[in-house]
């Protein structure tokens, strides 16, 4: 008899599955010798619905009334005629000799359809590899969700705020460019500290060794260029730097900061024309090599905007805002949420295909929504912008949680009061002027609040609605799953 | 008493396989049990209309559009009229569907059950229950077997399976193993068949191994991911490092065999290593008595025909632990191994080992084989099945309950075997399915039940010729049926 629904894929099971004990299986009157706690289940598990009701004799009825005082509403379970035999030996039994073996190439004097009830589904493993989850870690990692959102929600509101001319693009890219060079001379730090206290086992080696002879070679020149830039202006092209190294090596990619190499690296600086001989020439090359991609995109973002501005100019707005939103639906489905393996080794090889897909679709969005924009300034702002946001953060981000918690959970309180600020300002000054509140600032911090309170109620909410979800886990593995070999990959 | 059955799936000759040879040599065996058998599956390239196989096995080639690997496209209601107009024809009693991904099959089951015949189905494959494909496939096999009268597993790890998945009462699955041909499948210096009755009895001559003598591996298999190639990869170098005087010979082609070649070629081993390519079932035996050691690295495996085919051949089989392997040869002729690069490494040395040591007689498997395997069981086994269902077993021979019990419990069901045909009774078995896809399942029941009323009415039954039968010879020897066997 059958306490608990049962194991097949369909079960709707409504309430947590208790331990399968073979005593839960057997018939209450039952004088088998009972084999307790093996989590194996009956026959009758298997069939708990899809035929019809039968007619029970009395003694099963019985028996079914029994369970159900003893298990409460849930027990009605099915108790098939077919339990009958379990107690009784079958008509096999007249001319059965020996014991019923698992096995085909013996001439067994049982009947095909005999099923034995010691050690059918034996093997039958449910939930094999279940944790069930905590209400707070996972309340704290679905700061990771919250976090992506929100950038992307900051996004569009720097956009709006441009479109609508409201906000200078120069005080967004300037902003986001200083915000960006802080993280990056965090990073920087971080990395330093890391290295020294454990040197060489980062797998940033493997990349630079390319990159410093590369560097090296034009050093000379990206040194000429750098300084003669402005700081101000250089600081923007050096993080867009990264980009392109971001997913070749992913920790590589963050060490994004042309611009800050005239002023952060100067006792490097020393060191670099020799660039293989020390760890400290090492970093500096990186350095380095990260300026040169950072002017190279930099100059190609400033010729491209021109082109950029015009790209869809034949398109209607309306198809824009529905691409662009489209677009960043991509990014924020298919982003790289998962933590990495172990802190040395950020972001594994195998993860990279949806996570450049995530990226590039939301470069893509912040190409189309630019394009809206009427000057070549905005556009260029913007699109750094983008950069900034959809390709340099997430990986401060993702370095930033792994070093310090309490630093993430800062990071994710101003993103939220942020995105909810900026929603409130963007929705109290609408496209007349005339909100629906008339002080601006109190409107950003209506909006925050509400950001705040709606973010809190949905983590807690959705993280709840999950561990609820929990009990309707009914994974089954048994003999019949494919094996998964085991391989020493290093051998040959 | 003599059955009409048909045998429905999409995989049959001239497609080669083990389902297509199951289904033929079930048939051919069945007929020499004095019943009719039909079979009926799709068009196939060059193959159409009604043709005849040897021993009048009759074939109905369907046409079809075949979608993916010979399976053809799932149109629920599209196959009925000429389903019907076969099923008249040829006056069937039993449909007999096989495979599991076979969308044919199930139709016609689903389609029989409303024409009020009897269906079994056998299931030649494992199924997971992960992935989205195998939810898919489960979900209509609940559908197909919900309401069909008996199923048939080639192991009981099938039959597990079989019943998980389809939510089936663990009585009503038989497990019948596949069978081989044993004498296409004789040792090297074994006599050829037929043998005369008693004249070929002698003691075949044991083999001897001396510590020198080169040892031949073979592998026949098709070259893909489930049956395990990355472990046959992995583990070539290591054998032939650690043995030196054994050879291997490969079998079969497929997508993994890139990876072999380039571990030859990495390891140099292209004078150790045979690579046969793709091989035709007649010449297996050709291939498998070259060798002493039969290694099957597969993945899964629902009964593993080829192994028993192997130690039919005299060779020691090495094969990993996996689906109903475990279950399909005794100890003595077998090593098993986990699926396991070291594993199997280690046991094709303990193979290696006991064959130097002359302790396997490996000269004796083909006659133990031919005794364990053999399609004549395999037909007895079946129409016993087929008595269980049409009722000529009663229920508590069949099924194994007490009399007393039997009459209480099949009052309302009738028994698990035989349902009852009552539209509403079906839909009852069909609603239980899921909460959706219960509604769906007799949605389409009732669809299918109108349109057979529809085809009644306008293709009258009695429109429709009855097919002659194949004459047949007259066997007076081991047929346990009465001359009115002939008279049908």
């Amino acid at each position: 008899m059958v306490p608990n629904p049962a194991p097949p894929p369909s079960a709707t099971i409504t309430e947590p599955l208790p331990p399968l004990t073979r005593s839960t299986t057997l018939p209450l009157y039952s004088y088998r010798p009972i084999t307790t706690d093996r989590t194996l289940l009956a026959p009758e598990d298997a069939i708990y619905q899809g035929s019809p009701p039968r007619k029970q004799s009395p003694a099963v009825a019985k028996a079914a009334r029994d369970l159900h005082m003893t298990n409460g509403p849930n027990g009605t379970a099915r108790v098939s005629g077919r339990t009958r035999h379990k107690d009784r030996p079958r008509s096999g039994s007249r001319r059965r000799k020996g014991t019923w073996k698992k096995l085909l190439w013996v001439n067994q004097s049982y009947p095909d359809n005999y099923t034995d009830q010691e050690t059918f589904l034996e093997h039958l493993q449910r939930n094999p590899r279940l944790q069930p989850y905590d209400f707070w870690p996972l309340v704290a990692d679905s700061t990771i969700i919250v976090q992506h959102v929100c950038s992307v929600i900051i996004f569009v509101v720097c956009f709006v705020g441009i479109f609508q001319e409201r906000v200078s693009p120069v005080a967004i890219v300037g902003w986001g460019s200083i915000a960006t060079f802080l993280g990056w001379f965090l990073w920087d730090w971080w990395v330093g500290q890391e290295e020294s206290t454990k040197p060489s086992t980062t797998p940033v080696s493997t990349s630079t060794p390319l990159d410093a002879s590369a560097s090296s070679s034009v050093s000379n020149l990206l040194n000429s260029n750098g300084n003669g830039h402005a700081n101000g202006l250089s600081s923007k092209h050096s993080h867009s730097a990264s980009v392109s190294s971001l997913y070749s090596s992913t920790s590589n990619g963050h060490s994004t900061n042309g611009h800050s190499k005239p002023p952060t690296p100067p006792p490097n600086h020393p060191n670099h024309p020799s660039p293989n001989s020390s760890l400290l020439s090492h970093r500096t090359s990186l350095r380095l090599s990260t300026a040169k991609s950072a002017l190279l995109i930099y100059f190609t973002l400033l010729g491209l905007s021109p082109i950029l501005k015009s790209l869809t100019r034949s398109t209607s707005s309306d198809s824009i805002w529905t691409m662009s939103l489209l677009l960043f639906a991509i990014n924020i489905f298919f982003f790289d949420y998962g933590s990495p393996p172990s802190r040395s080794s950020v972001g594994g090889g195998s993860k990279n295909i949806p996570a450049s897909l995530s990226t590039n679709a939301a470069l893509m969005a912040s190409t189309v929504l630019a394009s809206r924009l009427p000057s070549t300034g905005q556009v260029f702002s913007l699109t750094l912008f983008s950069i900034e946001v959809f390709g340099l953060f997430p990986v401060f981000r993702r370095y930033a949680r792994q070093r310090s918690w309490r630093g993430h959970v800062t990071l994710t309180s101003f993103l939220v009061a942020g995105a909810g600020g900026g929603v409130g300002l963007i929705l109290g000054h609408g496209g007349d002027g005339n909100g629906y509140f008339d002080w601006p600032w109190k409107s950003g911090l209506l909006g925050g609040i509400i950001g705040v309170l709606v973010t809190g109620l949905v983590m807690g909410g959705c993280s709840w609605w999950l561990i609820g979800l929990q009990k309707y886990k009914n994974e089954i593995h048994g003999p019949w799953d494919p094996a998964r070999p085991v391989i020493r990959r290093d051998d040959y | 008493m003599p059955y009409n059955i048909a045998m429905v799936s999409d995989y049959f000759f001239p497609q080669p396989g083990g389902i297509e040879s199951h289904i033929y040599q079930l048939s051919t065996k069945l007929i020499d049990r004095g019943h009719k058998v039909i079979v009926i599956t799709h068009a196939y390239e060059g193959r159409t209309g009604v043709r005849y196989l040897t021993n009048g096995l009759k074939v109905y080639h369907v046409p079809f559009l075949v979608i993916y690997r010979a399976t053809t496209f799932p149109t629920v209601f599209s196959f009925f009229p000429i389903f019907r107009n076969i099923v008249i024809r040829e006056q069937i009693e039993i449909v007999h569907g096989h495979a599991s991904l076979s969308s044919f099959c199930h139709e016609a089951i689903l389609h029989a059950r409303t024409m009020g015949l009897r269906t079994v189905f056998t299931d030649h494959s494992l199924f997971g229950f992960a992935d989205a494909a195998s939810i898919l496939t489960n979900k209509l096999l609940k559908f197909t077997l919900s309401d069909v009268d008996h199923v048939i597993c080639v192991s009981h790890t099938c039959k597990e399976n079989t019943v998980l998945r389809a939510s089936l009462d663990p009585l009503m699955v038989s497990v019948i193993p596949n069978a081989v041909v044993a004498e296409n499948f004789r040792p090297l210096s074994h006599p050829a068949y037929p043998p005369s009755e008693f004249g070929n009895h002698m003691v075949p001559v044991q083999q001897h191994l001396g510590p020198h003598d080169t040892i031949t591996i073979v592998v026949v298999s098709r070259l893909f991911y489930n049956k395990g190639t990355d472990l046959l990869v992995a583990a070539i170098p290591r054998i032939l490092a650690s043995h030196p005087h054994v050879r291997f010979i490969i079998a079969g082609s497929g997508p993994k065999a890139i990876d072999l070649e380039q571990m030859l070629e990495r390891n140099v081993l292209q004078d150790r290593v045979e690579m046969l390519g793709p091989v035709r079932h007649e010449e297996v035996r050709d291939v498998m008595v070259r060798g002493h050691i039969y290694l099957h690295p597969s993945l899964t495996e629902a009964f593993g025909t080829v192994i028993v085919e192997a130690a039919s051949c005299g060779l020691y089989v090495v094969c990993t632990q996996v689906g109903g392997i475990p279950e399909v040869l005794p100890n003595h002729m077998t090593v098993f191994a986990k699926p396991e690069e070291d594993d199997l490494v280690a046991a094709t040395g303990k193979a290696i080992a006991a064959l130097r040591s002359n302790k396997v007689r490996t000269e004796n498997f083909h006659d133990q084989v031919k005794k364990m395997y053999s399609w004549t069981d395999v037909a007895e086994r079946t129409e016993r099945v087929y008595d269980g269902i049409s009722g000529v077993l009663s229920e508590a021979d069949f099924y194994g309950y007490d009399a007393a019990d039997a009459a209480s419990w099949s009052a309302t069901r009738g028994r698990a075997g035989v349902q009852s045909f009552a539209l509403i009774d079906r839909l009852k078995r069909y609603y239980g399915c899921g909460i959706w896809a219960g509604k769906l399942f007799c949605l389409c029941v009732v669809i299918d039940y109108l349109l057979f009323m529809f085809l009644e009415f306008f293709a009258p039954r009695d429109e429709i010729d009855i097919a002659r039968n194949w004459p047949k010879k007259i066997r007076v020897e081991n047929s346990r049926r009465d001359q009115r066997t002939f008279k049908r």
